[in-house]
């Protein structure tokens, strides 16, 4: 099969020693960054990025990717373990998974966790290898409305089913895209938004941007909460792989159904943390022992992760396939293949086919390289959380800011790194999403230059956007998952009305 | 919280504001090159303003809910995001004129012993060994520079 054959030539690829070395670097770093507070995936990446630089774009991306993985498996061992969630789509897993830490199942909480990660990504993994090709295919014939309007129910998605509040989503996506378009117009050449000042024209950059909100803001809010590393201590044994073995056969069906939600809700944007919660409400829901949810049942500990890790990695599906990531660690990862020169999108199958399944080949091989490394060291990597919080902290925030000044080694991007930090803070605390706005960050120049084009093409006749027959379905999908806040609103008022009359 | 609400959404009323004044200087029309260089971030403005209106709506009218009393930072919070905010700050600054690195060695010292209470042993070895490992990774093995300081010119080596 024509599938087959390039995973394995990516597998040779992702199997040379040099990129299996990267692969085990990246991975091991992903679990530290996973496990630290305010360090996670996408900001992890951010602060790689520069050291990328130096790497050819197939290394580079494994890094990247493997230290991605690595995040995911490592936001659990926090949650189980300190009943901290380290990433937000492992909030779930802490229902469950601190109540069995606490019963002296920590072991077990952890390699469960840890199997129904790789049974998730496994799922994603197959995903990825099987259907990327045929999207990558489809998504040729998109032209610029086409993809205009995949970015309208991109971003549609991320107003209507992302945050509490889909005004604020709205506001914050509108000011990542106001952000991204500081600077020189490329088409016409004028400056917009400098305000007659030198220190604007550069624009913002979204790594940066990254690092200042993910790194810097969960920073300020761990100080705020006065947080104390007061972790159960666990060990994994052979004994608890033995039993999780035991009880993944007999909950296979929970296992499955979590990573077929989190593959499903994965490649929308947005999609790893409410894939998670979904999965737990199923399981439970499910089960005939519903009340032992929550006092640490192992389903519940087995339908988060495995949606969350089958979301992270489908996430990476419309990334390739479209140039639209599914998650601010996948936005990250895009913009990287960006500043290594390479344009994100279905070409990418056609002109750098190795550099593609490469990629696609360590998510395989990521796989086991993960589970081999967690399990052998998940208490070694908890440890890490015991080291003092004054000693972490300083050190987080003088690597954010290297990471910062690295990516185009300007100071002003140090500053810019603190004022995102506030903002981030402020934005985490008031509820506005910060995904949406890292994305419109990131996507701002390609769907300015796409409404242009499409604008262009139709010479300013709106209803290119209402083209069949891709962009009508995608743009009339993007509306109504739009409103659906407005529509339930709506249909709340009916319901309470006519409620109210029949009081009455 | 409701103050901080208002504060926040006002704040991005008037980026929103900005932003849309400087799209009408670029133009906001048809030009000669298709949609000119202001229509596309004009209607972000516009979505801006427009949302943040809301929001300040909402937040005013929500006055005497229990919920919008919460401060947005609990009192005895504000010192530990203060101690942690102002010295980041001032590593920042510091960096300007002595590097990064002699920034942050101070900066770790200064924060481990300050708000740590560490011992100086610990203080001293963390603060000059990182930036060290720091150091020799980032500018010697992956030839990344990181800030020199405009004190390192200064005195002439």
């Amino acid at each position: 099969m024509d599938i087959l054959g390039h995973l394995w030539m990516g597998l040779q690829v992702a199997t040379t020693p040099y990129n299996l070395l990267v692969g085990v670097a990246g991975i091991i770093l992903g679990i530290i960054v996973g496990v630290l507070p305010g360090l996670g995936g996408a900001n992890g990446c951010a602060i790689l990025i520069p050291v990328t630089f130096v790497m050819p774009p197939t290394a580079a991306v494994i890094l990247l990717s493997s230290l991605y993985w690595g995040a995911l498996y490592g936001g659990a061992i926090t949650s189980i373990l300190f009943n901290i969630p380290g990433e937000p789509w492992a909030v779930a897993v802490i229902f469950d998974g601190y109540p069995m830490a606490k019963k002296g199942k920590g072991g077990q909480a952890l390699c469960a966790s840890f199997f129904a990660h790789f049974v998730g990504g496994l799922f994603g993994a197959v995903l990825l290898t099987f259907f990327a090709p045929v999207v990558a295919e489809f998504s040729l014939r998109f032209g610029p409305p086409e993809t205009f309007s995949v970015m309208v129910l991109t971003f549609s998605a991320l107003v209507g089913l992302g945050g509490k509040s889909p005004i604020k989503t709205l506001v914050a996506t509108c000011l990542g895209f106001a952000m991204a378009s500081v600077g020189i117009d490329i088409v016409s050449g004028q400056l917009r938004f400098t305000y007659g000042t030198t220190f604007l024209m550069g624009g913002f950059n979204f790594i940066v941007a990254v690092i200042g909100l993910f790194g810097l803001g969960e920073i300020f809010l761990t100080v705020e909460e006065g947080l104390k590393m007061e972790g159960v201590k666990a060990k994994l044994t052979l004994k608890d792989i033995a039993e999780v073995l035991r009880a993944m056969r007999k909950y296979w069906k929970t296992v499955v159904m979590g990573a077929i939600v989190g593959v499903w809700m994965g490649f929308k944007p947005g999609g790893a943390t409410p894939a998670s919660f979904m999965a737990y409400g199923f399981a439970k829901a499910g089960s005939a022992e519903q009340d032992q949810f929550g006092k640490g049942h192992i389903a519940g500990v087995l339908a988060p992760e495995a949606a969350a890790h089958g979301a992270g990695t489908s996430a990476l599906l419309p990334m390739i396939t479209l140039g639209i990531p599914g998650s601010p660690t996948a936005a990250v990862i895009l913009g990287g293949l960006m500043i290594w020169g390479l344009q994100p999108g279905p070409m990418l199958f056609h002109d750098k086919p190795d550099f593609v399944w490469g990629l696609i080949a360590s998510t395989w091989t990521g796989l086991f390289i993960g589970l081999a490394v967690v399990l052998a060291f998940a208490p070694a990597f908890a440890a890490v959380l015991r080291a003092p919080f004054a000693i972490l902290m300083p050190i987080i925030v003088f690597v954010c800011a290297m990471g910062a000044y690295a990516v185009n080694n300007r100071m002003i991007d140090v500053w810019y790194m603190i004022i995102f930090g506030i903002i981030g803070y402020a934005f985490k605390k008031l509820e506005y999403s910060m995904a949406p706005m890292l994305l419109a960050l990131v996507l701002g120049d390609m769907a300015e230059q796409t409404f242009r084009q499409s604008l262009i093409m139709s010479q300013g006749s709106l209803w290119i956007f209402l083209k069949p027959p891709i962009a009508l379905p995608l743009m009339i999908a993007g509306a109504v998952i739009g409103c659906w806040p407005m529509i339930t609103l709506v249909r709340d008022r009916i319901r309470k009305g006519k409620e109210a009359a029949a009081k009455s | 919280m409701r103050k901080a609400d208002i504060v926040t959404a006002a704040i991005l009323l008037g980026v929103g504001l900005l932003v849309g004044f400087d799209c009408v200087r670029l133009g906001v029309g048809w030009g000669m090159e298709g949609p000119r260089a202001g229509f596309w971030p004009f209607l972000m403005a516009a979505g801006m303003v427009v949302g943040s209106v809301i929001i300040l709506v909402q937040a005013v009218q929500r006055k005497g809910l229990s919920k919008s009393n919460k401060p947005f930072i609990p009192r005895e919070a504000i010192k530990p995001v203060l101690k942690c905010a102002i010295p980041a700050a001032a590593m920042v600054v510091l960096t300007e004129y002595t590097g990064l690195y002699i920034a942050a060695g101070l900066y770790l010292a200064v924060y481990m012993r300050w708000i740590g209470r560490h011992s100086w042993v610990t203080v001293l070895s963390l603060s000059i060994a990182i930036p060290l490992i720091s150091y020799f990774v980032f500018d010697k093995f992956f030839l990344i520079p990181m800030p020199e300081g405009s004190l390192k010119g200064f005195l002439g080596f």
